[in-house]
């Protein structure tokens, strides 16, 4: 038997999502949940169970030997002792702002640079896209053990260059003025490609017709540039400036891979402390409220930028 | 005169103009290049001052001495399970249930379609602790299971292809089931087939993503036989901290960014696509 079908398509499209009065749409509704069924409960037992467990965590002192119903309950202990009397996590919180800031800062220039000139009457688009995309999609473990070698005191090539030009060795990575200028750089290069694709993309979504306009009133490249293409790519900068940011905070692989935190936890981060202070000396609820601090940062940020962009959108 | 002056500033800047993208390239490919040159010298090429800037005889061996420390084929194999099972498990979890948000119509569906929002929202370390402890409940340790599973859904997957299927004509749908198609094979038939770009693209970023993944593995993974390609990279990081393994050290790097390298030359279609369809969108 086959069901009629005229009212079914009238109606599914018209009627709200309330209790649907038809058995046909009634079991159509049982398989909505059947297919969700599965993702939904993964996501609550892989991400929201656990953000809120990391939260309870972060208000006791806790081992992961210890029972979860016998951790000794210790109120914002955690939060004080990390601020107050922790002298590593203050300093990882103080490098990872600056390590966010300072690629942030250069991504957003350089990478407007690459695709202003990207953008222009030019030769091969493609191929030039593939060789400044190649690091985004190597694996930053891998890039950190490159330039690790790249920057080595001794053998690294980068020395090797300063002493052909008659310029001093440099410690880099092994000095603690220097070593998280260098993860910067190292982070710039990897992920440069990336904001200057997504940049391409905003560029091309600008239409012709306004500087042609521009044009015929004989304006120039630079007030072009000023007057359209900037207050246009305001959104994708923004874009840029939020992903990066939230990326950049949580650095990981980079870091472990280069200096491990050293020297003197000049390039001591956030996620990578709260990492061993976990799983090297087990003190979970420590550890948790760092990354419940991290995580408040971020989310800060991401409510800032949905604000930002409903107001552009809306207005 | 005046023309002519013009057009020299033109050809000025255009030389300008690939100058900076030649020299941003090399820049860009120096590293590949540098750990490619250093991995077939000799260690003492590399150590001697000054440094070789080739190798006189190219030193293949140093991949087969390489293979005799770390079992390469191994660390593929493992590497490559775990991928392709998560990739796998990714595409499906988040096209059934971005169908289901965008094609059924149950009591919740906003509610719950606003909690996954919510859940992209959740970076990984925040949930590393307590993922870390369910895992070791489950008994997970030091398995392919505890690799794979607890990243086989993603609220970004659900919500990109939700965003896709919404806009698939309901017409499609409602006809097949005027054939007497059940779901499932609406499901399979039809929208599974129209999302293949958006699946490519999802696919391809996930692939990436576990490919590289470093701190998930490490804390999971003890015994080697089920070290992924960055776990072994890591080991050989710290064999190769003295000096006389660096050729061996950039071997292994070699082999260990050549699968992804290659793979973006092939794909690099979808990846530019996904970044201008997802990125800007989001």
């Amino acid at each position: 038997m086959r069901p009629p079908n005229v009212s079914i398509n009238g109606q599914a499209r018209w009627r709200p999502a309330s209790w649907p009065s038809s058995g046909l749409m009634r079991r159509r509704m049982i398989w909505g949940y059947v297919f969700i069924a599965i993702p939904i409960l993964w996501l609550l037992v892989f991400s929201l169970g656990p953000i809120l467990f990391s939260g309870w965590v972060s208000l006791h002192r806790w081992d992961m030997i210890t029972p979860v119903a016998q951790m000794p309950y210790t109120g914002l202990e955690n939060y004080d002792y990390i601020f107050t009397r922790d002298n590593v996590f203050p300093k990882a919180l103080g490098n990872t702002f600056l390590f966010a800031i300072g690629g942030v800062t250069t991504n957003v220039i350089l990478g407007l640079a690459f695709a202003l000139l990207l953008n222009t009457k030019i030769r091969g688009r493609t191929l030039w896209r593939v060789l400044y995309f190649l690091p985004v999609i190597t694996a930053p473990l891998a890039l950190g053990v490159i330039f690790a070698f790249m920057f080595n005191r001794n053998y690294g090539v980068i020395n090797n260059l300063l002493v052909a030009l008659n310029l001093p060795r440099q410690g880099f990575l092994n000095d603690p003025n220097q070593a998280m200028f260098v993860l910067i750089a190292i982070a710039v290069y990897q992920y440069v490609g990336y904001y200057i694709v997504i940049y391409l993309a905003g560029l091309q979504d600008i239409p012709q017709d306004y500087y042609d306009a521009a044009r015929v009133d004989g304006a120039s490249y630079w007030q072009e540039l000023w007057y359209i293409t900037l207050p246009l790519l305001r959104p994708v900068m923004l874009f840029i400036i939020v992903t990066n940011t939230i990326g950049a905070l949580q650095v990981f692989d980079l870091v472990f891979a280069t200096t491990g935190g050293a020297p003197a936890n000049s390039t001591m981060t956030v996620v990578l402390y709260m990492y061993n202070t976990a799983f090297k000396y087990s003190r979970m609820g420590r550890a948790s409220a760092m990354a419940f601090v991290l995580f408040g940062i971020i989310l800060l940020i991401t409510i800032v930028q949905l604000r930002l962009f409903r107001d552009r959108t809306t207005a | 005169m005046m023309q002519e002056r013009n057009l020299l500033l033109e050809r000025l800047g255009t030389a300008l103009k690939y100058a900076i993208l030649i020299i941003g390239a090399i820049m860009m490919v120096f590293p590949f290049a540098w750990m490619l040159d250093a991995s077939l010298m000799t260690s003492s090429e590399i150590q001697r001052r000054p440094p070789a800037l080739y190798p006189a005889e190219v030193q293949w061996q140093n991949f087969t001495q390489l293979l005799d420390v770390l079992p390469f084929g191994r660390l593929y194999l493992n590497s490559l399970i775990v991928t392709i099972s998560t990739v796998i498990g990714v595409l499906f979890t988040s096209s059934l249930a971005g169908f289901a948000f965008a094609k059924y119509q149950f009591p919740g569906r906003e509610v719950l379609f606003y909690i996954i929002l919510a859940t992209m929202m959740i970076p990984f370390f925040v949930t590393l602790i307590p993922v870390f402890y369910i895992v070791r409940q489950l008994g997970w340790i030091d398995s392919y299971q505890g690799l794979i599973l607890p990243s086989i859904t993603s609220a970004y997957g659900i919500f990109l292809m939700r965003q896709f299927i919404v806009s698939i004509p309901d017409e499609l749908l409602d006809a097949a089931r005027i054939d007497g198609a059940p779901e499932p094979m609406i499901y399979w038939r039809i929208i599974i087939p129209l999302t293949r770009p958006a699946l490519a693209t999802l696919g391809t970023f996930v692939f990436i993503g576990s490919w590289n993944a470093f701190l998930w593995p490490l804390l999971v993974i003890n015994s080697r036989d089920l070290y992924t390609v960055p776990l072994g990279l890591n080991t050989l990081r710290t064999f190769a901290a003295e000096a006389r393994n660096l050729n061996l050290l950039m071997s292994g790097t070699v082999l260990s960014v050549v699968p992804t390298l290659i793979l973006f030359i092939f794909l690099q279609r979808y990846f530019i696509q996904g970044i201008t369809l997802t990125g800007l969108k989001g």
